[in-house]
């Protein structure tokens, strides 16, 4: 997985050869990276969709006052 | 970086975009405060966490797809031809434009030793597109779904502002060629979409409870915490520093670029690389502040809400020619930004029930209007560009700053890019029933539920006496 395994070896070439990539995988990985990248976005938005939907029809259900909250502040 | 003067050069470069993202930064913070404070108390935390999760999730795809999108389209595509060709030595990188340095899975998007600037200037316009998004945030308080929002943060800070970035601030935009557009900090591509953005989301997202009565009179709504206001307000002046800033190419010599043989002319310069000096846009940011807030205390009859609000307005008009104007013009242009935004603001919500919570749409969407359609006056005749100067409609080289041209453009910002998408995605969003919370939950508040999941616990530390 290490892409420089000897810094000395890997800046001692001809500036032009010093490859600039150095993360791991570099050059086999971007696309798989990428891909999960893309999972996580999409699953995120999904579960807290799901989790917001959840939450805001549970609170609707119950039909609160508008000033019902204020009985929850209790720190004066 | 072979010798000492290029090292210092691409260093200082480096870093120097690197401190405008630290204060950018300052805007966000700044945003979340102002909005928590407009808010009521019963919608505080959800107020807040709506507008810090965009940075994750506008971040994200500003990786994915809103950086390639400002590379790949400058020239529309197809409306006007390229100058990135072998002829004029500006091929930056594949495909078309150069969109291929910002494909996400190209080497360069990510720690390469070979370069030191790529990823400060992607970070640096992410911060311009968490500002899109913000700004609509404050607009949509207190009704939309975080869902929703997210949709809409991502749509402008990642897709739509991109669009107008690569068409009106790219070097090789169209908008600079065909119309000779002009907008060195932003008064449209970041102020007059994302209040056009705004405006059109509010339209199917209609009023919060209770703003207007029966009658349809519109009632004040007012901040509830002035210090977060306050001192939100003050943050986000700070961080148009580093917004100013990071519009600006700290370093660069002009000679070769322009292809002026032996002429050496080192400068800032602006986002189109003509040349322009920090330190005479810090004096017309100031002046520009000064003129929105003096406008602002004396047509808002010295609320504060708006007087700050002004302020920032009066920036955001002067914003598209600060590179070039003269203090006190920017002082005046910021003077009659304010009075027609403020004059607009509430002729649009009596006639129209538009329900704006912060003034987004004033503040960020009318005074970029303005700016733009007051700098094709008052700049008309200076190049757009640095590269070949030419007719306007030409095509192949750039037109001059003209009235005409900022007028199209101030539309094309706030109107093509800015309210009609954010109309249509509003509207589908809402088609689907994921637009606005319920009723009920408007009225017993977003953050019913935590405040009375921590009720025990808070009444037993608040009488706890060891």
């Amino acid at each position: 997985m290490a892409t420089v395994t000897n810094w000395i070896d890997h800046l001692n070439k001809p500036a032009e050869e010093v490859a600039g990539s150095v993360y791991p995988g570099a050059g086999s990985s971007e696309f798989i990276l990428v891909l999960l990248l893309i999972v996580v976005w999409i699953g995120w938005s999904v579960i807290t969709d799901k989790s917001e939907r959840e939450e805001l029809e549970r609170l609707s259900r119950k039909r609160h006052g508008a000033n019902d909250h204020k009985s929850n502040i209790t720190d004066w | 970086m072979t010798d000492q003067l290029g090292a210092l050069t691409t260093i200082f470069t480096e870093f120097y975009y690197w401190v405008t993202v630290v204060l950018m930064f300052l805007i966000h913070v700044g945003f979340c405060m102002y909005e928590v404070g407009a808010s009521r108390y019963k919608h505080h935390q959800h107020t807040l966490m709506k507008n810090t999760m965009l940075i994750p999730l506008v971040t994200v795809t500003w990786f994915l797809f809103g950086w390639w999108i400002y590379w790949a389209f400058p020239t529309g595509p197809g409306i006007a031809p390229s100058i990135m060709t072998e002829s004029t030595g500006l091929v930056l990188g594949g495909g078309f434009g150069g969109n291929d340095l910002a494909n996400p899975t190209n080497a360069l998007m990510a720690i390469n030793l070979n370069d030191h600037i790529m990823g400060v200037f992607w970070a640096a316009f992410l911060l311009f597109s968490w500002t899109a998004a913000s700004i609509v945030s404050g607009a949509v308080i207190e009704r939309i779904t975080t869902f929703a929002f997210g949709v809409l943060a991502i749509a402008i800070g990642s897709v739509f502002w991109s669009i107008d970035a690569s068409w009106g601030w790219h070097f090789d935009g169209w908008m600079l060629k065909i119309l000779g557009y002009h907008d060195a900090y932003a008064s449209g591509v970041i102020h007059a979409i994302a209040g056009g953005f705004a405006l059109g989301v509010l339209m199917v997202l209609g009023p919060r409870i209770g703003k207007f009565a029966s009658n349809g009179e519109p009632r004040n709504i007012g901040p509830r915490n002035p210090w977060l206001v306050t001192i939100g307000l003050f943050l986000i002046y700070t961080g148009f520093w580093g917004f100013y800033a990071a519009c600006n190419v700290p370093i660069y010599d002009l000679g070769p670029e322009y292809g002026m043989e032996g002429v050496t002319f080192w400068t800032a310069t602006n986002i189109y690389l003509t040349p322009t000096t920090l330190s005479g846009i810090t004096m017309n940011f100031l002046m520009s502040l000064s003129g929105g807030l003096l406008a602002g205390y004396v047509i808002a009859k010295g609320d504060p809400f708006w007087t700050y609000s002004s302020g920032l307005a009066g920036i955001i008009c002067a914003s598209a020619g600060n590179d070039l104007y003269h203090p006190i013009q920017a002082l005046i242009i910021g003077m009659i930004g304010v009075v027609i935004s403020y004059k607009l603001h509430y002729w649009v919500e009596r006639k129209f029930k538009i329900d704006d919570a912060v003034g987004a749409v004033a503040v960020h969407g009318y005074a970029g209007f303005i700016g733009l359609v007051i700098c094709g006056f008052v700049l008309n005749g200076y190049p757009a560009s640095g590269y070949s100067v030419g007719a306007m409609w030409d095509g192949s080289t750039y037109a001059t700053i003209n009235p005409l041209g900022q007028f199209l453009g101030a539309i094309i910002m706030f109107l093509v890019l800015g309210l009609i998408p954010g109309y249509i995605i509003a509207k589908i969003l809402n088609g689907m029933g994921k637009l606005r919370i319920p009723r009920e939950v408007e009225i017993a508040g977003l953050d019913y539920e935590t405040m009375e999941s921590a009720k025990e616990d808070e009444k037993a530390v608040s009488s706890a006496t060891r």
